[in-house]
């Protein structure tokens, strides 16, 4: 059975197909509305990229492609060795310019696609915290009164600052890594290592 | 109203409850790995479904663990793992028996879990505990059985993954890193992330040698060749060489005994350091995403109930063992023969003759009217 590659639909499947490609390495049609693209010997299942490290942790895909802000949010089971280098950005809070960290109550109120890293970003820090769970379009929140702050990722900061927000902590930083499963490490380990080594060589190329 | 939409009809997240041919399934399951372990001469214990919370050892089960006060006040738990109650066993009620001791479980344990990849609130473990006896003897024995246990079975391609703890004990020891910084630097090589170890080490924390044997652990899984690759990076480390000369000695035993076809080497294996003290391994096949058991070493236990003695054992989950024999097309045969069905006699004579059928072995179904 050949390899199955899960691969986000989102920001990082450019990045991932510059990558693909320069490893010399089949990677599949950008146009289709196929989810399950069998190109060359490996299989690729095309979804969201919150669901990369769920199909991979199950099995259902031997590897992926994720960005470690997912990765921290979703904390899945699975081995990550490879730090792929592109789609870097970082996770950070942010609020509207201007407002002072002591306003508003001793909760903070955040929006955010990051419930799980929000959480417990403000509650290691001794500050209880309320999480407002939006998939997208977050930064409109603080200037809607959803909520205080915003924990999002950045790259290049324009949006925030389009939507009157601005950094105030960093959280992580992040980029894309390839993710293994567990079972499938072992028990394909050829493949998986010839996977990794055409990979590792392209990104330093 | 219909039935399934009363509410008390609903299942708490987490239990699992099992009908007719899956039933079979796993009791099957169950009773052909049983047979290993009693072929191996190893005893059955029933420990209590609940016991004292503080028996329960594991600092990683902490949080799972569903605890209660009883009656006198006294914090108990439900158990949430077997060992540490065999090992309670072992040193309490069996005191005078003389070492080594072969035990051997299987049953439920509970743990508070949100239910996600291959995880319930209820488990099905069988397992078995190696105490006392020769430390490297005692390791080829375990692995042995949980071979022959996965090859009964009839589980295809299945890997032994083994790791020895020592080896990061070794390098780390003596380090001045906190427990935060030591979690999250063994959370990194355990998922084999190269710039995850280089990021948790505070700049100047460890010697460099040391630094980058820690990031060479993310790499050092495969077969054999990999415990030589692995001296010549840890000759600098005394204690870290001794744990991947262990670690060499059961691999070469099991080699030589017919087992190396199903093993691998991987020093990033590295849970448990709290609890784990030598050998450690997981069994992965494919067709599951995860491991279907594992096991190790685990020296220090047996102090803490006042019978120091070195230990290593093992366990199987039956709910994997049931879903990957399941994906990888394996099910064992269901009932042989479909019910005869006897009636119509009177109810005295039916049963009669419904017990006669019995005593003569057949699967009868008794259907008499008053």
């Amino acid at each position: 059975m050949s390899l199955t590659i899960a691969l986000s639909k989102g920001k990082l499947l450019a990045g991932t197909e510059d990558l693909f490609r320069k490893a010399g390495m089949p990677f599949p049609a950008s146009e289709g509305r196929r989810l399950v693209v069998p190109v060359d010997g490996l299989r690729f299942l095309l979804v969201k990229d919150m669901d990369v490290p769920t199909y991979v942790e199950h099995g259902v895909a031997d590897c992926g492609i994720a960005g470690r802000d997912v990765l921290l949010e979703m904390e899945p089971d699975v081995y990550e060795p490879v730090d792929l280098g592109f789609g870097r950005c970082r996770l950070v809070v942010a609020r509207p310019r201007g407002a002072s960290a002591a306003a508003g109550t001793s909760t903070v109120r955040v929006a955010t696609k990051y419930p799980r890293v929000a959480s417990a970003h403000f509650l290691e820090r001794g500050r209880s915290v309320e999480v407002v769970r939006l998939a997208g379009s977050v930064e409109l929140a603080p200037g809607l009164g959803l909520a205080d702050c915003i924990v999002d990722v950045v790259e290049t900061g324009r949006t925030l600052e389009e939507n009157g927000l601005e950094v105030v902590e960093d959280v992580a930083a992040s980029s894309a890594r390839l993710i293994v499963n567990r079972a499938s490490y072992h028990a394909r380990r050829e493949e998986i290592s010839r996977l990794v080594g055409a990979l590792e060589k392209a990104r330093t190329a | 109203m219909n039935g399934a939409s009363h509410r008390l009809v609903q299942v708490p997240p987490g239990v699992q409850c099992f009908l007719g041919d899956e039933a079979r399934r796993r009791r099957s399951i169950e009773e052909r790995v049983i047979a290993v372990f009693e072929g191996w001469d190893y005893e059955e214990i029933i420990p209590p479904l609940f016991d004292y919370a503080d028996v329960f050892a594991s600092q990683a089960l902490l949080p799972k663990t569903y605890s209660f006060v009883g009656r006198d006040g006294s914090l108990l738990a439900l158990r949430p793992d077997f060992t540490s109650l065999l090992a309670k066993i072992a040193a309490g009620r069996l005191a005078g028996r003389p070492a080594p001791m072969r035990l051997y479980y299987s049953g439920e344990v509970l743990r508070y879990e949100p239910p996600r990849a291959g995880r319930q609130s209820e488990l099905y473990q069988m397992g078995l505990e190696h105490l006392g006896g020769d430390p490297r003897a005692a390791d080829a024995e375990v692995l042995a059985i949980a071979a022959e246990c996965l090859d009964v079975l009839g589980v295809r391609g299945f890997v032994l993954a083994l790791g020895h703890v020592g080896v990061v004990g070794g390098l780390l020891a003596g380090a001045a890193l906190d427990a935060a910084t030591l979690e999250r630097l063994r959370e990194r090589v355990e998922a084999k992330d190269p710039a995850g170890v280089r990021d948790a080490l505070p700049a100047g924390a460890v010697a460099v040698p040391v630094a980058e044997a820690l990031v060479r652990l993310t790499t050092l899984a495969g077969d054999a060749p990999v415990l030589a690759e692995a001296e010549r990076a840890l000759a600098f480390c005394p204690p870290a060489l001794a744990a991947v000369t262990e670690l060499r000695q059961v691999a070469e035993a099991l080699r030589s005994a017919g087992l190396g076809g199903g093993l691998a080497i991987d020093l990033g294996e590295v849970r448990g350091l709290d609890y784990y003290t030598g050998l450690v391994f997981r069994a992965y096949a494919p067709g599951l995403g995860f491991e279907v058991g594992g096991g190790g070493r685990y020296d220090t236990l047996l102090a803490r109930f006042g019978r120091p003695m070195p230990a290593v054992g093992f366990m199987l989950g039956l709910d994997r063992l049931a879903l990957l024999l399941d994906r990888q097309g394996a099910r064992p045969a269901s009932v042989a023969a479909a019910a005869e069905v006897v009636g119509g006699n009177g109810l005295g004579p039916g049963l009669q003759r419904a017990r006669e059928k019995r005593a003569a072995g057949v699967r009868v179904r008794f259907e008499e009217r008053s």
